[in-house]
C-alpha cells in the first residue's frame, strides 16, 4: 500500500497545467507579501525559484534528478527546524507571532517542493499548497485590495483543476457552454455556502492583535495631543482655526464646539473587526457651557502600567455601579487607515485593553489615552463587557440618583447634572414633554420621540450667533441640526430634569464589509450621541440622531444589500456608452462575420429569400440551378431568368466564368425583383408583364460537378 | 449476444446503470478536512476573506463532487458505426459518440478502456473509437460499458452502467482453430493442394468485389484497375458434389468455443481446397442447413451456433465428402 501511493505517477506533459499550479503558488506568495507576511527580498527570491523549480521539473519530467530528492528533503527539514525555533519562547497563544513564520514555512516548503513535480499529483499538492499561502494572506487581509490575489488565485486554481482533469481525462476539454456552466456552479454553490454558513467572526481566544506601526511616543500625560504618527509633526486635534487630520470631525479633543462642523468625508479611518456591531467611544464630555462640551480640567488620567492587555479598572464605564450587570465579552480588534488622535475607540464597557505600548492611560469619563502616536497601520484590540440590560430592565428604573445611589455616587454624579444656566424654558419643555412619565427610560424615549417630531437633520445650519446657547437655538430657533446639536440638547433637557446624562463622541460602526469581515469606518461616520445614567445598570447609549442597526448583518444580506448600492452607484452614462460601443462593436463584427464573402454567395441569397418570399424557400440537396428552374416556372419565365441568374453564381463560384459588370448588374438586378406568380389569364392579356430576362451566356465550360457543392 | 447464455449477464449489468461514485471515502473525507481545516483558520482568525476563500473552495470542491455525477448522468453515448464482422480474440473498432468526455471501459464484451467525447485536440470526423476484444464468438447487438467521469476538476470519478444498442449486429467468428483431419482427394498428387485452390482451373463466371477471405492469386487485375475497387475472379467451381459439414456444439460454453474454432479451420481448409461445403448446424431458430462459401459466412454461421437443445446429444464435427466421412467426436 505504502510503495503503492509513493510510486510516481506518469510524467505530466500539460505545460498550461504547470502554469496554472506555479501561477497559483507565485499568487499566493504575492498574497502573503502584500498584507506583510513576508519581505520583498522574501518574496521575490521565493517567487524566482519556484518558476525556476517548475521549469526544471518539466525539462526533467520523464527522468527526475535523483539526487535533488534528498536536498529537497534536506530543505524541508531545516525548514521546520527553523520554523520550531521560531516558536521557542512564544507565548502559545499569540497565534499573532506565530503567522510569519508560518507563511515563511509554506512559502519555503513550496518552493523546495516546486524543483520535484514531475507528475500530476505532485501538481495537485502544489496547487493545494497555495491554499495555505491564501489562507494565511487571507487571515490579515483587511480591505479589498486582497481581492485582486483572491481573484487571481481562483482563476489559476479553476485553471489547474481542469487541466487536471484534461490531463486524467487524456485531452478532455471545457468548451465555452462548460467553462461558463464552472464559473456559474462554482459562484452559485459558494454564494449558497456562504449565505447559508454563519460567519465565523473573532473567537475570542486566540488572537489580539496588536501593532504600533512604528508609532513614536507623545509629550503629555494622558491628554489629547494629536494625530499624527511623526513625531516632529505633532498633528492637531481637532480645531476649528485650522485643517484637521482627524477626519473633518472637530470633536476628538478637549472640547466639542458645537457651533462648528468639520468637512467629514468619505476617506476609511480604520476597520474594526467585532463581534458585533457598536458604537465606537472615542471620548465623553460632561462640562457644557451653553456651545462647547468640555472635559473637567480636574479630571486627571490614570496610568495603567500592567501591560498589554490591560485591564481597565470598573470606575471608567461604571462608575459607581456596585454590582455590575453580568454581560457577554465582546472583542474589538481595531486597525488604524489614517492617523488619529491618541484616543484608543472602543465599544461600551472596555475591561481589556491589548495596545503595543508600556502604559495607557483611563479616565473616569470612559475616555482611553494611548501615550504614543496612532498612524497607519496600527492595531489594538479591546474587550468589552456587553451591557445586557433589556428593555424591560430599564423601564424598571426610577427615581433621581440622589433617591437611588449612595451619597458618594450621587456626589459622584453631579458633574453629569451641571448646567452653566437655569435653563428655564428648556426644563419647562421637558417637564411638559416627560409629564406623567414616572421611569428614566420613559421619559427618555419620550424626549427621543419628540425631538423626532418636531426637529430637523440638516448639517447645512446658520452660524450660532455670538453669545447665543446652542441649545436655546436649537429646541426654540430654526429646530434644525445635526448630531451634536440634537444630543446635546436632548442631554441638557435631560440634565434640566435630574437625569445624569454626558456627550459621547466617537464613530458609529460603519459599513460592514462581508468579505474581510470588516466595519469599514469612514470620516463621516463620526458621531455624537447621548449616554444616560441608569441605577444599577451604569451609563446606557442613546441616539436621538439617528437609530443605528444593532443586529449583526448576515453576510449574504449585506452582500445583496451591497451589490444593489453597488448598482445605483455605477456610473450609468459611462457604462451605457461602453455597453453602446461594445454593442454596436459586437454588430458589426456579427454583420461582418455573416455577408456574403463573394458576390455570388450574395445574389445567390437573395435568390433564396426571393423564393423564400415567393413561399417556395430552397430544399435541402436542391442544386440553384434546379430552384433556379422551379423559380422560373413560378414565375412562368419561359426565358429563364432565374436559370440565367443560377448559371452565373454556379460559374462564378467554381471559377468556371467570371461575370463581367455588366452580368452582374443585370443579375443582381434580377435578383432583386419580386417574384409575381404566374397568373395565366394576364400572361394571356399582357405578357409583358414578364421580368425581362437577363442574357444567357454562351455555355462554354461543363456544369458544376455535384462534388463541388452549391453556393 | 444472442447466445442464451449471455442474456441474464445483461440483465444483472442493467440494474448497475445507476450513477455512483468510485471509492468516494477518501475524496469526502480530504474535502471534508480541508474545510474543516479551513473554517478553523477562519474561525481563529475572523479574517472575511478567509470564510469568503474558504466559500468558494468549499464550493469549488462540492462541484468537483458532485458535479461528474450530474454530468455523467447527462452524457448521451451513441455507438454511431459498427463492422458486421469480427473474430473472438482480436479486436474490433467501433465508433462511439459521446456528448461529454467520459471514460468507457467495454464490459461485455470486453475491451478496453478509452476516453471519447469532446477533447483538446481536433476532433476525429467520424467519434471516438470503442475496441471491443470478444473472448468468445456470438453475435453482438448492444454493448454493456462502465462510463465514467471526474469533470470538471478530477476530484471524484462516478461511474455507470450502460447498455449501448449497436446500429447493426456485430458477428463475432470463432477463432480460427486446428482443422479435423479430412480425406485425402484422388486427384491431390502435388502435395500442394492445401496452397492452391482448385478454383484457380476452373471455368471463369465473372468478377465480383473482392471479399475477406479471397486468396490473392483471384484477384482479376483488369478489372481492378477498370473499377478502382479490388476485384476477384468469380470462377464456376467443379461441380463436385458438396461436402457435407455437422457442427454439433456442446452446451458448455468454453467446449463449445473450442468445437466451433475446430469446425472453422475446418470450413476455411475445405475452402481452401475450393470445396463446396453445406454447413448444419443448431441456432436458436432449430437445425439450419446451408451452403457456406467463404470464410465470412461461415464465421456468421458458427457465430450463431448454438448448442443443441436436448442435453443428451452428441457433440463434435463431421465432415461427409461423398461416402467418405471424417469427424472426431460424434
Amino acid at each position: 500500500m505504502v510503495k503503492r501511493a509513493n510510486r510516481p505517477g506518469p510524467p505530466e506533459n500539460s505545460a498550461g497545467l504547470r502554469i496554472a499550479c506555479a501561477g497559483a503558488v507565485v499568487t499566493g506568495i504575492s498574497g502573503c507579501r502584500a498584507e506583510g507576511e513576508l519581505s520583498w527580498a522574501v518574496a521575490l527570491t521565493s517567487i524566482v525559484l519556484v518558476i525556476t523549480g517548475m521549469y526544471v521539473s518539466y525539462r526533467t519530467r520523464a527522468k527526475p534528478l535523483g539526487w535533488l530528492k534528498p536536498l529537497l528533503a534536506l530543505a524541508a527539514v531545516a525548514a521546520f527546524v527553523w520554523f520550531f525555533r521560531q516558536l521557542t519562547g512564544q507565548a502559545f497563544y499569540d497565534v499573532s507571532t506565530v503567522e510569519n513564520p508560518l507563511a515563511m514555512l509554506f512559502v519555503w516548503i513550496q518552493v523546495a517542493h516546486a524543483f520535484d513535480v514531475p507528475a500530476r499529483r505532485d501538481l495537485a499538492f502544489s496547487l493545494a499548497g497555495s491554499a495555505s499561502l491564501m489562507a494565511v494572506a487571507g487571515a490579515q487581509a483587511v480591505d479589498l485590495g486582497f481581492g485582486v490575489y483572491a481573484l487571481a488565485w481562483i482563476a489559476f486554481g479553476l485553471w489547474g483543476l481542469v487541466g487536471m482533469w484534461g490531463s486524467a481525462s487524456e485531452g478532455g476539454r471545457l468548451r465555452g457552454r462548460g467553462v461558463v456552466g464552472t464559473v456559474v456552479a462554482v459562484s452559485v454553490l459558494s454564494v449558497g455556502v456562504l449565505t447559508v454558513l454563519p460567519a465565523p467572526h473573532v473567537a475570542g481566544r486566540i488572537d489580539f492583535p496588536a501593532n504600533a506601526a512604528g508609532g513614536v511616543g507623545l509629550p503629555g500625560a494622558g491628554g489629547l495631543t494629536g494625530d499624527s504618527g511623526r513625531a516632529t509633526e505633532p498633528a492637531r486635534a481637532g480645531s476649528p482655526a485650522d485643517a484637521t487630520r482627524v477626519g473633518g470631525f472637530l470633536g476628538f479633543a478637549t472640547h466639542l464646539d458645537t457651533a462648528l462642523r468639520g468637512a467629514p468625508g468619505n476617506t476609511v479611518v480604520m476597520r474594526v473587526r467585532a463581534q458585533r456591531p457598536s458604537y465606537w467611544i472615542g471620548e465623553t464630555f460632561n462640562t457644557w457651557d451653553g456651545v462647547s462640551w468640555k472635559v473637567p480640567t480636574k479630571n486627571v488620567p490614570t496610568p495603567l502600567f500592567s501591560g498589554s492587555p490591560f485591564v481597565v479598572p470598573p470606575t471608567v464605564d461604571t462608575p459607581v455601579v456596585a454590582s455590575p450587570v453580568a454581560g457577554q465579552s465582546d472583542l474589538q480588534t481595531f486597525y488604524m487607515a489614517q492617523s488619529s488622535p491618541n484616543l484608543i475607540f472602543h465599544a461600551d464597557n472596555a475591561v481589556d485593553v491589548w495596545f503595543p505600548a508600556r502604559n495607557i492611560y483611563v479616565s473616569g469619563n470612559d475616555t482611553i489615552v494611548s501615550p504614543i502616536a496612532l498612524g497607519p497601520g496600527a492595531i489594538y484590540t479591546v474587550r468589552s463587557q456587553v451591557n445586557t440590560a433589556t428593555a424591560d430592565e430599564l423601564r424598571a428604573v426610577t427615581g433621581t440618583p440622589a433617591s437611588t445611589e449612595s451619597s458618594s455616587q450621587a456626589r459622584e454624579l453631579k458633574v453629569d447634572l451641571q448646567l452653566p444656566k437655569p435653563y428655564g424654558r428648556v426644563k419647562a419643555l421637558a417637564e411638559k414633554i416627560t409629564a406623567k412619565k414616572t421611569t428614566t427610560d420613559a421619559k427618555v424615549q419620550a424626549l427621543i420621540s419628540w425631538i423626532g417630531a418636531h426637529t430637523h437633520y440638516s448639517t447645512d445650519i446658520p452660524p450660532l450667533a455670538p453669545g447665543a446657547d446652542t441649545v436655546d437655538e436649537f429646541l426654540f430657533g430654526n429646530r434644525t441640526g445635526f448630531c451634536e446639536q440634537i444630543s446635546t440638547a436632548m442631554a441638557v433637557m435631560l440634565r434640566s430634569i435630574d437625569i445624569p446624562a454626558r456627550e459621547a463622541v466617537g464613530y458609529v460602526p460603519g459599513s460592514y464589509n462581508p468579505i474581510t469581515d470588516l466595519y469599514e469606518v469612514q470620516n463621516k461616520d463620526a458621531h455624537a450621541w447621548v449616554q444616560v445614567w441608569f441605577a444599577h445598570y451604569g451609563w446606557q447609549s442613546f441616539d436621538p440622531t439617528a437609530v443605528v442597526p444593532l443586529a449583526n448583518p448576515s453576510p449574504g444580506a449585506t452582500l445583496f444589500h451591497d451589490a444593489g448600492r453597488a448598482l445605483k452607484a455605477l456610473p450609468l452614462i459611462p457604462l451605457g456608452v461602453v455597453l453602446f460601443l461594445a454593442a454596436a462593436t459586437a454588430l458589426v463584427f456579427s454583420w461582418r462575420r455573416r455577408r456574403p464573402a463573394t458576390w455570388a454567395i450574395a445574389v445567390a441569397r437573395r435568390m433564396e429569400r426571393t423564393g423564400r418570399r415567393a413561399g417556395r424557400p430552397r430544399e435541402t440537396g436542391e442544386t440553384l440551378s434546379e430552384y433556379a428552374s422551379v423559380l422560373d416556372a413560378i414565375a412562368g419565365d419561359a426565358s429563364g431568368t432565374w436559370a440565367s441568374v443560377a448559371w452565373l453564381i454556379e460559374a462564378s463560384a467554381y471559377g468556371h466564368h467570371e461575370p463581367s459588370a455588366e452580368e452582374r448588374r443585370e443579375a443582381e438586378l434580377a435578383s432583386r425583383s419580386r417574384l409575381h406568380r404566374r397568373r395565366p389569364e394576364m400572361a394571356t392579356v399582357d405578357p409583358g408583364v414578364r421580368p425581362a430576362a437577363v442574357p444567357v451566356p454562351r455555355r462554354d465550360s461543363p456544369p458544376p460537378r455535384a462534388g463541388d457543392g452549391n453556393p | 449476444m444472442t447466445a442464451a447464455a449471455e442474456r441474464p449477464r445483461d440483465r444483472r449489468r442493467s440494474a448497475g446503470s445507476f450513477v455512483r461514485p468510485v471509492r468516494p471515502l477518501i475524496p469526502i473525507a480530504s474535502a471534508f478536512f480541508v474545510l474543516l481545516g479551513w473554517g478553523v483558520v477562519a474561525h481563529n482568525s475572523g479574517a472575511g476573506w478567509v470564510q469568503a476563500l474558504g466559500d468558494g473552495l468549499a464550493g469549488t470542491l462540492l462541484l468537483g463532487i458532485l458535479g461528474p455525477g450530474v454530468i455523467l448522468s447527462r452524457a448521451r453515448l451513441r455507438i454511431t458505426a459498427v463492422p458486421t464482422d469480427a473474430t473472438a480474440g482480436l479486436p474490433v473498432d467501433l465508433r462511439i459518440e459521446s456528448t461529454s468526455r467520459v471514460r468507457v471501459t467495454p464490459v461485455h464484451p470486453p475491451g478496453p478502456e478509452t476516453f471519447v467525447g469532446p477533447a483538446r485536440r481536433s476532433p476525429p470526423v467520424e467519434g471516438d473509437v470503442l475496441t471491443l476484444v470478444a473472448r468468445r464468438r456470438g453475435v453482438v447487438s448492444a454493448v454493456n460499458v462502465e462510463v465514467a467521469s471526474a469533470a470538471p476538476f478530477g476530484l471524484l470519478w462516478w461511474t455507470r452502467r450502460l447498455r449501448l444498442e449497436l446500429p447493426s449486429e456485430l458477428h463475432i467468428g470463432p477463432k480460427l482453430g486446428r482443422s479435423v483431419v479430412l480425406p485425402r482427394q484422388d486427384d491431390d498428387r502435388s502435395g500442394d493442394s492445401s496452397q492452391r485452390s482448385a478454383r484457380d482451373i476452373g471455368e471463369p463466371r465473372g468478377v465480383r468485389p473482392y471479399r475477406p477471405g479471397d486468396s490473392r492469386r483471384w484477384v482479376h487485375w483488369p478489372a481492378t484497375a477498370h473499377s478502382g475497387e479490388l476485384m476477384v475472379r468469380e470462377m464456376e467451381g467443379p461441380t463436385a458434389e458438396p461436402v457435407v459439414v455437422v457442427v454439433v456444439l456442446p452446451s458448455d460454453e468454453g467446449a463449445a468455443e473450442s468445437v466451433a474454432e475446430e469446425a472453422f479451420g475446418t470450413l476455411v481448409a475445405l475452402f481452401d481446397r475450393g470445396m463446396a461445403v453445406i454447413l448444419t448446424t443448431t441456432e436458436e431458430n432449430g437445425r439450419r442447413t446451408a451452403a457456406v462459401t467463404d470464410r465470412r459466412s461461415a464465421g456468421r454461421r458458427l457465430a450463431r451456433a448454438v448448442g443443441p437443445a436436448m442435453p443428451d446429444v452428441a457433440t463434435g464435427i463431421i465432415v461427409t465428402m461423398g461416402d467418405l466421412h471424417s469427424g472426431d467426436r460424434l
